[in-house]
């Protein structure tokens, strides 16, 4: 299905990294009684009023629109967590925190179906949104990372899913593009580069961060 | 004026021309670089024929006729490149469409193609048709994840009296408001009769 | 394994190999950018006199002369370089301003008026023209404009109309579209709305009669 809605603009829509997101578990409590469902991708149930169960989200928000359940938002979604968690992304320059891959998706459905089910909705919603704008300055600033020579490779630990697919297409691009002109091909002697290089170095780290 | 300027041009138009968006065939200028074609091929034969009048090897005798002929060789493969390239990236287009919209070729389109483009989407659809039911899948619903099975749409077109592919029949007036099942649907919106409705 | 079998599976693998790379290489065959990058103007000098060609605009025959200056687009140019019937010389576009300019401030060289398809032409040109340093020239100007483009590429803040777009060149527009795309993309599933559309390639939606 990659790309299949529109094969112009990323390899993944962010409908498609949407529904990939839609298989991750997440706790609910049912208000209905209902046998188990016994389904290609697992077996879900049975449901039991005030019983908290486990189900995949697309499985829970289908429930919950039709009023049979409410949902726990998952543990990291708290707003002692989240709050520390931004602080470790502004401290450090580098280092992204673990959390889990689909948290841009999971926390957008769950605002989005769910809002009434999630205390401090507000303050969830702001910290989530905080520390996605926080990650992304850090990605664009360790994108400036692989002008280095001859990496045609640049190594981000802990990149969530939908982060990865904005900064993909345009990642892919330039990957390419550096892969192309560094070519021994073109370029034979790697050294004679690297003496040109300081200047250029200097200015990389004396530009400040940017503001968006 | 220097050759292969013509090609060119086609090249441009798929170069400029809005990504994924057709523009007219351009049968004129394509018709020209076909004759400037014939005119290399027609110079590069008199230019071996003159060869062969001089009692020269035409394989191995690398005189100025021979680097004539060179030259008009390399603008014929160019503009083969360039009307081959131009008729390749419409057709890419093409073959997405039959995707959205099935094995009609919308209003809007049909005025745009040549008549081996129309015959190009015909023959794709009917393959794509054929191993669908061959398949017993149709691989042409749910091109955006699906969320619920039924969805409101607003009717923009006035389609009157409508079979849907889940054996349904409905009356689709304009600026009705209707309930269904998303995959009948899904068809209708991509060619623009109808828009979904959400909130 | 018996040594004449071994060199036959050898000389197998080998015309596999070069099968498979003759095919990358066709990928590019109907490739738009690449067609008008061959497009692209490269002055020569004839070494061989060729005859029934109307090439040399400033020629009264259809003949060309040895010594002649001509400026042939590049897919011309370069498969009689190879023959040694023309001798290649380097565009003007990589001329030595042009490479100071560069060296000194390169983001803010307009690249896109010296020649829309700078670094792809350059690629194809620099194996074939006496200049040693062209590829690494070729290198380090996208590395400085690359951190450029980098810092306005996700914003949404920074607009079309902006003097550095009318600088760039085709891959660096191309460079910068993708990721204003994916980023316009990325804000659009956040707020929603209808899933479905209308097909992008019917045009835009038309006024509705009334």
């Amino acid at each position: 299905m990659a790309g299949q809605s529109d094969p112009n603009v990323s390899i993944f829509s962010g409908e498609e990294v949407e529904f990939m997101a839609e298989d991750e578990m997440v706790e609910i409590v049912p208000n209905m009684r209902m046998e188990p469902l016994n389904m290609l991708c697992g077996d879900f149930g049975p449901f039991y009023p005030q019983m908290a169960t486990q189900v995949p989200m697309w499985l829970a928000i289908a429930l919950k629109k039709r009023g049979k359940c409410t949902i726990r938002p998952p543990e990291w979604m708290s707003v002692e967590n989240l709050t520390q968690i931004l602080e470790a992304e502004r401290e450090s320059q580098a280092a992204f925190q673990v959390l889990p891959f689909h948290y841009v998706e999971i926390s957008s459905l769950l605002f989005d179906y769910a809002s009434g089910d999630i205390p401090d909705l507000y303050m969830v919603r702001s910290l989530i949104n905080d520390i996605r704008d926080a990650r992304f300055l850090k990605v664009e600033s360790s994108l400036e990372s692989f002008e280095d020579a001859r990496s045609s490779a640049v190594k981000v630990k802990n990149l969530s899913a939908m982060e990865v697919n904005v900064v993909r297409p345009f990642v892919g691009r330039a990957l390419q593009a550096f892969y192309k002109h560094g070519s021994p091909d073109l370029v034979p002697n790697p050294e004679a580069m690297s003496a040109r290089r300081p200047q250029a170095t200097d200015n990389i780290q004396r530009r400040p961060l940017r503001r968006r | 004026m220097m050759y292969g300027t013509k090609a060119i041009q086609l090249v441009k138009e798929i170069a400029n021309g809005e990504k994924g968006q057709l523009t007219p065939f351009s049968s004129d200028v394509f018709s020209e670089v076909i004759a400037e074609c014939s005119q290399h091929f027609a110079d590069l034969r008199s230019l071996i024929r003159k060869m062969q009048e001089a009692g020269l090897d035409v394989e191995t005798t690398k005189n100025e006729d021979h680097y004539g002929q060179l030259i008009h060789h390399l603008s014929l493969v160019r503009n083969k490149r360039c009307l081959m390239a131009y008729m390749y990236n419409r057709a890419e287009i093409l073959r997405n469409l039959v995707w959205k919209v099935g094995s009609e070729i919308p209003e809007e389109i049909q005025e745009k193609l040549s008549h081996s483009e129309k015959e190009y989407f015909k023959k794709h659809s009917e393959a794509l048709k054929s191993y669908m039911s061959r398949v017993v899948l149709e691989l042409a619903v749910d091109m955006v994840p699906p969320k619920d099975p039924y969805i409101k749409v607003r009717v923009l077109d006035d389609m009157g009296e409508v079979e849907l592919p889940s054996d349904n029949t409905a009356n689709f007036a304009r600026h009705s408001m209707h309930f269904l099942k998303r995959t009948d649907a899904e068809k209708y919106i991509s060619l623009g009769k109808m828009e979904e409705l959400t909130g | 394994m018996d040594p004449l079998l071994q060199e036959t599976v050898l000389e197998k693998a080998g015309s596999i190999v070069r099968k498979v790379g003759s095919f990358l290489k066709m990928e590019s065959y109907y490739d738009i950018d690449d067609i008008l990058v061959e497009g692209q103007r490269v002055p020569v000098v004839f070494q061989q006199a060729v005859n029934g060609v109307d090439i040399d605009p400033s020629a009264e025959t259809h003949c060309v002369e040895p010594g002649s200056k001509v400026e042939l687009p590049y897919w011309l140019a370069h498969e009689l370089h190879l023959r040694k019937v023309a001798k290649m010389k380097v565009p003007a576009c990589f001329n030595q301003r042009t490479k100071l300019e560069l060296g000194a401030d390169g983001a803010s060289v307009d690249l896109r008026s010296r020649c829309l398809y700078f670094y792809e032409f350059g690629c194809k040109i620099a194996p074939l023209v006496s200049d040693r340093d062209m590829g690494s020239f070729l290198l380090s100007a996208f590395r400085t404009r690359y951190q450029k483009i980098l810092a306005k590429a996700h914003n949404a803040a920074f607009t079309a109309h902006s003097k550095l777009l009318s600088y760039l060149t085709k891959e660096e527009t191309n460079l910068y579209e993708a990721a204003q795309s994916s980023m316009a993309a990325f804000k659009k599933w956040r707020i929603g709305g209808p899933r479905f559309e209308r097909a992008s390639v019917l045009g835009r939606k038309r006024k509705e009669a009334n």
